[in-house]
């Protein structure tokens, strides 16, 4: 072993705490369940296909919607509660969330913008977190609660889901627990409300003036 | 730190024995005990998202249990997964992971003479070299810190670097030359 090799051995660091993920595990098992919760899925694919026209497409969009992926699951991983306000990220221009998004923020008057990791946010009175992002695959949710394909215009289909809290990942930060949402897709946009008292009408309601199609 | 933080290979096999049976309580035993060495290889790669990467690694690493060859050893096969996880996340940050690593700092208030390891570096010298290790190419990086500072065998840092084992011995070599023109 050379010098170098043993200053490298003598480096003494400073590592962060070492989190103790074994006690936190929550494991489902493996083989027993796996036919069951397969079944489970099924049904609710199928439930969800009746729910809209296209069944096929309706299927696979049941668990991905463009940037969302909801996965239903018998237990939640473990998340915090955090107001809808926390880790938004840094405020940001209109010039700065178009390049971001690859188009305007939707809608054209909003309040202050935040972005963090091609998300961009503005919370809406309620309070309602209005989040908006490009990117696929960009949020997981773990969900306990109801799911069901919503009509938000023609042609556009969302996600509500409501009830139960359920558990969003946003990339870069650690899970929470999430209240009511609709989510739903325009173009390459991926458009997120959440409120925990968000109502199913409000949202839609929302959702439509985001997109520009409300009554009146 | 040894392959398997002191504890026999015999009790490590009957553990994972235990887990591929659908056992959840030998699997946690099996992730604690190489838990911290999991984070670490994760911390290196990942920075921040250490602590989710071994979340996700080792829920998979539990999925993946039936296709686990029993007699091979547990910890290369469960850094492989969560390295993998680390850099997932590496490449969708878009940027190299911020690390923070500091050199220990010695505690002389407790009246122990420091160990022979400690006392062969001066302080100063521990951070010129750390600094000269944060600064090489993240592969030379993690390297020659799963090799020197993590202590890993030549398996396990393959299954870090995601290389094969061949590759490891040239890898480190190469650190090796890098860090010598930038810290002597």
């Amino acid at each position: 072993m050379t010098e170098l090799e043993r200053d490298l051995r003598a480096l003494r660091l400073d590592w962060p705490e070492t989190p103790d993920v074994a006690s936190r595990l929550e494991l489902r098992p493996r083989r027993r369940l796996l036919v069951p919760a397969l079944a489970f899925a099924v049904i609710l694919a199928v439930a969800a296909a009746f729910a809209v026209p296209q069944s096929r497409s309706a299927i696979l969009r049941f668990f991905h919607l463009r940037g969302v992926t909801v996965e239903r699951v018998g237990t939640l991983p473990r998340a915090e509660e955090r107001p809808l306000a926390a880790g938004l990220g840094s405020a940001i221009d209109d010039a700065r969330a178009k390049i971001v998004l690859g188009g305007p923020f939707l809608p054209a008057a909003h309040g202050t913008l935040y972005e963090r990791d091609g998300i961009v946010s503005t919370l809406l009175p309620g309070p309602v977190l209005l989040s908006e992002f490009g990117a696929p695959e960009y949020l997981k949710k773990f969900v306990t609660s109801n799911v069901e394909w919503v009509k938000v215009a023609p042609n556009v289909q969302g996600l509500w889901i409501a009830g139960e809290p359920h558990v969003v990942f946003f990339p870069g930060a650690s899970p929470r627990l999430a209240g009511n949402v609709l989510v739903f897709a325009t173009g390459t946009r991926t458009v997120r409300l959440e409120g925990h008292d968000l109502a199913r009408d409000d949202a839609l309601a929302k959702a439509r003036e985001i997109l520009g199609t409300a009554a009146g | 730190m040894g392959a398997v933080e002191g504890r026999p290979l015999d009790e490590e096999r009957e553990l994972v024995r235990r887990a591929r049976r659908g056992d959840e309580r030998a699997f946690e035993q099996l992730v604690r005990m190489h838990q911290e060495t999991a984070f670490r290889v994760a911390y290196l790669i990942s920075g921040s998202e250490a602590e989710d990467a071994v979340q996700d690694g080792v829920i998979k690493a539990w999925r993946a249990l039936g296709r686990f060859r029993s007699d091979a050893p547990f910890r290369p096969w469960l850094l492989r997964i969560v390295a993998n996880e680390a850099r997932n996340r590496r490449r969708s940050m878009g940027r190299r992971a911020a690390l923070t690593l500091r050199a220990e700092r010695e505690d002389v208030s407790g009246g122990a003479a420091p160990s022979p390891e400690t006392a062969v570096l001066a302080a100063e010298e521990r951070t010129r070299l750390l600094a000269a290790l944060d600064a090489l190419p993240d592969d030379a990086r993690l390297a020659l810190a799963c090799r020197y500072l993590l202590e890993l065998d030549e398996a396990e840092t393959a299954a870090a670097l995601g290389v094969r084992r061949g590759t490891v011995k040239s890898r480190v070599s190469r650190a090796l030359d890098r860090l010598r023109e930038s810290y002597d």
